[in-house]
């Protein structure tokens, strides 16, 4: 332990509540009512849809591409894949997905990108068109709560920083499994507890005072990443989702931190 | 948010059809190629596609009179 460090203790407004009322949920820190949460998190994407991949090299120092390859790597798509991925609208993950397949052979695997957001779907569609990517991408608007998709479509289904804005959680893993086929792969990028002594108050001096202001300066909306890293510290830790992973049917369910647990690699299979 | 809908007798892609189902009734769509619109009759519900994108959001969706 670093001297003056200490861990949050439970009464510490950095920590997430063990449950929510049914009717309320968090909003970062502000209390919602469960139907409001959805409208609230469009309106965050809205504004910073432009912006956001550019946010996120210069929030994590471009660190987010190294979780993101860790993401592929695990992920190792392969010719002939049908692969989900859901909230990834500016297409960040599908491009690395689609790219690594295509280093296999020409055939490459095919991604279906859904996210709820269409501001974020256009920003996606319109960097695939300038990439000349017209084969192997599908764009879908939909929620991850209530897929729009058939039962056991999808060899895997990737979210990478997504799942912590669902209203339900659960009901997103649910449909994650059902989606998949069985032997398919569910893997899950996420913020989550740091669990280096000592990187938790840094990271919180980091998160609470420069990512909104460099959100500000960046996007002209503070507000936005002031909800983004209060979301983080609501989500539940590594073993919590493990946990919640399991109850929705995944099996060999592990988890990877990386950056001292300032994100979780998780993954799960259907049987 | 346009309201721009896609054009008429834009084509989606078949496989892609084939996949998609209501978000409500996980049951079947039917393709409205002059409307630009994906329809699901157990639902009522006509889910818009807006420049080539489907929109599968409840509350995106026109609900169908009988």
């Amino acid at each position: 332990m670093v001297p003056g460090m200490s861990q949050h203790t439970p009464n510490d407004p950095i920590r997430k509540p063990d449950a929510e009322p049914p009717d309320e949920l968090s909003f970062g820190f502000r209390r919602v009512a469960a139907g409001q949460k959805a409208e609230l998190v469009k309106q965050v994407f809205d504004r910073v849809a432009g912006r956001y991949d550019l946010m996120n090299d210069l929030m994590s120092a471009g660190i987010h591409r190294l979780w993101k390859r860790a993401l592929i790597d695990r992920l190792d798509p392969r010719p002939g894949e049908a692969l989900i991925d859901v909230a990834g609208g500016t297409g960040d993950i599908a491009f690395k997905a689609l790219a690594r397949a295509r280093t296999r052979t020409d055939a490459g695997c095919h991604v279906t990108v859904c996210d709820i957001n269409e501001s974020m779907l256009q920003v996606g569609r319109n960097r695939a068109v300038d990439r000349t990517l017209v084969t192997g991408l599908d764009w879908v608007c939909g929620n991850a709560e209530a897929l729009p998709f058939d039962n056991a479509r999808f060899d895997a289904y990737t979210i990478a920083f997504g799942i912590r804005n669902v209203t339900h959680l659960d009901r997103a893993l649910c449909e994650a499994y059902r989606v998949l086929k069985p032997g398919g792969r569910f893997l899950c990028l996420e913020f989550s507890s740091v669990v280096l002594p000592g990187l938790d108050r840094l990271y919180d001096l980091y998160s609470f005072n420069v990512i909104p202001r460099l959100g500000q300066w960046v996007t002209g909306d503070a507000d936005s990443y002031q909800y983004l890293v209060e979301s983080i510290r609501r989500f539940p830790g590594q073993r919590r989702f493990a946990t919640m992973m399991e109850q929705a049917g995944f099996r060999q369910v592990s988890f990877r931190n990386m950056t001292g647990g300032v994100v979780a690699l998780h993954c799960g299979w259907r049987i | 948010m346009s309201e721009q809908h896609t054009p008429p007798g834009t084509e989606l892609d078949p496989k892609l059809l084939e996949i998609l189902v209501c978000p409500v009734t996980k049951g079947p769509l039917n393709y409205d190629r002059e409307r630009g619109e994906l329809i699901s009759e157990k639902a009522g519900l006509a889910y818009p596609v807006r420049d080539g994108i489907p929109i599968m959001l409840v509350d995106e969706a026109r609900k169908i009179d009988d």
